[in-house]
């Protein structure tokens, strides 16, 4: 099966590209090469050959049980350079909050670049989006939502990463449930729940029914430094209807059985038809596409429905390749641009922190981590971020030519130091066709770049880095 | 980009910005079209370009209020005593009050709180117009379908995709025809509100927008990546065509020595800034006709303290700079005409709640503020006193005058665009003389 799908052509009717038909279909278009584009941030060499040796579902599966992706060497990173990823909050309250931050943000840019789990990483920032937390607002309990919501569930089931979430003392803080109370409702949680985390703002729900949630979560608060704590004190012991669920009234003196009124809602929202078709839409259009079908998403809804919510089993619908080969191309967000840029370039074992690049060129590129303000995540849009191309090409040229030690290119990868007279344009198109698009690139681009590299006298190895400065900053290379 | 980044982004050329004197001089050679020709999406109806409307048409500054803001608190109803009543502890006290917070009376009924104080030249110049009760009259409380709708002109209609301000410039002839930018966005992405403009770019620093790398190779290297990209597809192909050409453009423009007129200070905020860089590329004259500026922080669930705290400081920050460009670009009067429009997704519940806050609402307060403006009064449609029966769902102040009513009016009088239909797709907006005719 995927032997065949790999020897065909793509059916000319299903090219994004068809408008251009100078660029290569061979490689580059294929399902399997669309697929190492989709589930890592970045093609590198290593990760093309694996994805050739084991074959398209082998590739898929492999990724999918990432727990068994030997890891070690970016774990002993994370481990010596994040020491506080997993600290209760007693341990956080009371740092200057600008560490707990920067150790998360660092860790998570460290990891989704040189993480041999890629979609784990990539998931990871899918699900951050869609459970979205700024952490100026909940600052320390950030990184236990990172840590007990987003990484344990990545690859698990959504109904219960949503628990999670909703048990999450960021989220609770974020989204102000900790000041949802009996006698002072405060809708925000209840909202978002519906409109952003299960059934969509089209979902059908109404006004009223966001209120009688509202009041199923009074009480859901927080104790101490920042653990979750359900406060009868603070409950609406009231009968409530949402959604046309009624949720009986209980005597005042049920105490914790009150927290049960919101954990029915929870139960009823995950089993909702439209959280299914919502999360297979949002995965859908992360992953594979913009503008997913209604045929696509009800395929993957019904898997949803029938696995109980199982991410792996809606990724392989998701990730199928026919409809890798359908899929009109996606522009990378610039966090995805920044981590193939690194992935290309650098050295894991010599990339000692990554500060200038998580807390310098991400915010310049516009996607700065855990700040954006409201909780719909990053856009997801390609109109959104199409006007940020310059911000790019000077990060292109920043990485290319940098002599910090966090991002310092590997010249060594495009550029013979010992025998310099052996480098030929040939040699360096073939070299950043190997580390950028692991040896797939497209032909129309490969002759641009050798006619740059050709265009003075002698071959030198600061053209060398425009060359693969200008790689980077290519229109090919900045859509999946 | 602030300033001590220039090193880190080795962009040699940001020390060589010349006066927009040299721009003028070589323009004839810079112009947009020299490195690329640019294609008008295809969903642009025909229609027949007048040949100028220098001179007759404004141009437009969008505010965007991201999160909802607070009507009542924005422009305060004092006269109406169930605003006290709904507000025990973060309303403005009335202007006959002793307190320092007390608002400043507009007229008899509305006032500015404390932290509007630096609009009140202008409203008192006529020139700026509070709609109160405004917004948008499709009954959602999401932010993120409200702000959608209306920075597309429409609610609930997947045939309409581009943004109000988009489909306006897109059905107008360039104010210049060699303009390389007709409108940005000052931030890193495009606002909504543009999306579907010719020649739009989001910008969040006009002052350093240019290429890094070695001086020698960079026209070559522009000329390749005009080259590369102009194979790729939309919309990332056109923003980088018009990239390249504003980089061409802006390198030959002065923006970091703008001197502000009129003696006006801009705060130093986002916005401040934001409206400053917006102040010096209209007044160059470049052919830029549409700025959209965004400002958070309406989100006021808790703590929303109008008086003293976060609402108040987000209030200031709002009328510093919105009054500092006044004082800049419109009392002083300029040889372009400017119209602000200021709009925020929704207002907030009449009630406040447990948290010293309020939860989403319907109706809010929106400004115009420009010289083609009739300002200096609170234009409202039937208000009614805030009591429960008089209130959307019974807790809001209802929306009794689309937000459109006053953009397609702007649309029509200050930008020269009749195009209504194409602008507003499916609404016949509500004539209520927001503009004057031009003097």
């Amino acid at each position: 099966m995927v032997k065949r799908l790999l020897n065909q052509p793509p059916d000319p009717a299903f090219d994004p590209f068809k408008r251009q038909p100078t660029l290569s279909t061979k490689g580059w278009d294929s399902a399997l090469s669309r697929l190492v584009r989709r589930v890592t941030n970045g093609v590198t060499e290593e990760e093309m050959k694996l994805a050739h040796k084991l074959g398209f579902n082998g590739y898929l599966n492999y990724h999918l049980q990432a727990s068994k992706i030997e890891d070690g060497a970016c774990q002993a990173w994370v481990g010596q350079n994040a020491p506080l990823l997993g600290s209760a909050p007693e341990a956080l309250y009371s740092l200057d909050q600008r560490i707990p931050m920067d150790q998360l943000i660092a860790s998570s840019v460290y990891r989704a670049a040189f993480s041999k789990r890629q979609l784990h990483e990539r998931l990871v920032e899918f699900w951050s989006d869609h459970f979205n937390i700024e952490y100026e607002k909940v600052r320390y309990l950030k990184l236990g939502d990172d840590r007990d919501v987003i990484r344990k569930h990545v690859l698990g089931k959504f109904p219960d990463m949503l628990k999670a979430s909703a048990h999450s003392p960021a989220m609770l803080e974020y989204l102000d449930n900790t000041r949802n109370r009996r006698t002072t409702l405060n809708e925000n949680y209840a909202r978002e729940i519906m409109e952003l985390h299960t059934v969509g703002a089209t979902g059908g729900y109404s006004q009223a029914d966001v209120r009688e949630l509202a009041r199923c979560f009074t009480g859901w608060t927080l104790a101490g430094r920042g653990n979750f704590n359900f406060d009868p004190n603070g409950h609406d012991f009231g009968e409530k209807m949402v959604w046309g669920q009624r949720i009986p009234a209980l005597p005042a003196s049920s105490g914790v059985q009150g927290k049960t009124d919101a954990d029915t809602m929870i139960e009823f929202l995950v089993k909702h038809p439209k959280t299914a078709e919502y999360v297979s839409f949002k995965m859908l259009r992360f992953f594979l596409q913009y503008d997913p079908s209604p045929t696509q998403i009800a395929a993957v809804a019904s898997v949803y429905t029938k696995t109980g919510g199982d991410i792996p089993a809606m990724m392989r619908a998701v990730l199928t390749p026919q409809n890798l080969l359908a899929a009109t191309p996606k522009y990378k967000r610039p966090y995805t641009f920044m981590l193939g840029a690194m992935r290309a370039t650098l050295v894991p074992s010599q990339v000692a922190k990554v500060d200038q690049l998580s807390f310098r060129y991400l915010p310049l590129l516009g996607q700065a981590m855990y700040q954006w303000d409201p909780p719909d995540g990053y856009p997801d849009r390609a109109d959104y971020w199409a006007g940020g191309v310059l911000q790019r090409w000077n990060f292109a040229t920043y990485i290319t030519t940098t002599n910090s030690t966090e991002a310092r290119m590997d010249a060594n990868r495009f550029w013979n130091a010992t025998t310099p007279a052996s480098n030929t344009p040939d040699t360096v198109v073939d070299a950043i066709a190997l580390h950028l698009f692991g040896g797939e690139m497209p032909d129309r681009l490969k002759a641009l770049v050798r006619g740059y590299l050709a265009a003075t006298p002698t071959m030198s190895l600061t053209r060398t880095r425009e060359a693969i400065a200008l790689t980077l900053s290519s229109a090919t290379y900045n859509w999946l | 980009m602030s300033h001590d980044e220039h090193d880190a982004c080795a962009c040699d050329e940001y020390n060589d910005l010349t006066s927009r004197r040299s721009f003028l001089q070589t323009s004839g050679g810079l112009g947009g079209a020299a490195l690329f020709a640019w294609a008008y999406p295809e969903w642009l109806p025909k229609v027949s370009f007048a040949d100028s409307f220098a001179g007759e048409r404004d141009v437009i500054v969008s505010i965007f209020l991201r999160g909802g803001a607070d009507g009542l608190s924005l422009c305060v109803p004092f006269g109406d005593p169930l605003y006290y009543t709904g507000r025990p502890t973060i309303a403005i006290p009335r202007p006959d009050s002793s307190s320092a917070n007390r608002a400043i009376a507009l007229d008899n009924f509305f006032g500015f709180p404390q932290g509007m104080r630096f609009l009140v030249p202008a409203y008192q110049a006529g020139h700026l117009l509070v709609v109160h009760g405004a917004g948008l009259t499709y009954n959602t409380r999401s932010h993120f379908d409200a702000q959608h709708f209306i920075e597309l002109g429409k609610a609930n209609d997947n045939s309409v995709n581009t943004g109000w301000l988009g489909r306006h410039l897109a059905t107008t002839s360039p104010m210049k025809n060699a303009a390389s930018l007709r409108a940005i966005t000052i931030a890193d992405g495009l606002a909504e509100t543009l999306k579907g403009a010719p020649r739009a770019l989001p910008i969040a620093d006009p002052a350093n927008y240019g290429i890094s790398g070695s001086g020698s190779t960079r026209a070559e290297r522009q000329a390749w990546l005009g080259l590369e990209w102009g194979e790729s597809i939309d919309p990332a192909k056109t923003a980088a065509s018009d990239a390249l050409n504003t980089i061409n453009m802006l390198r030959n423009l002065n923006v970091a020595g703008y001197q502000p007129a009129n003696g006006a200070v801009y705060p130093n905020t986002g916005l401040g800034r934001g409206l400053r860089n917006s102040a010096a590329l209209i007044k160059a004259d470049i052919g830029v006709e549409a700025v959209h500026l965004d400002i958070g922080g309406w989100d006021t669930h808790t703590q929303q303290d109008p008086l003293a705290g976060s609402m108040n400081g987000t209030m200031t920050q709002l009328s510093g700079a919105l009054g500092a460009f006044w004082q800049d670009c419109i009392a002083s009067g300029l040889t372009q005409n400017v119209t602000v429009v200021v709009v925020s997704e929704f207002g907030r519940n009449v009630r406040e709640n447990g948290s010293r806050g309020t939860d989403h609402g319907r109706g809010t307060a929106m400004f115009a503020m420009g010289r083609g403006i009739n300002g200096g009064r609170v234009l409202t449609n039937n208000w009614r006193s805030l009591s429960q029966e008089n209130l959307a769902d019974r807790q809001d102040l209802p929306v009794s005058i689309d937000h459109r009513d006053i953009l397609a009016e702007i649309v029509q009088n200050r930008l020269g665009n009749a195009n209504l239909g194409v602008v507003f797709p499916g609404y016949v907006p509500v004539i209520r003389g927001v503009t004057k005719p031009n003097a």
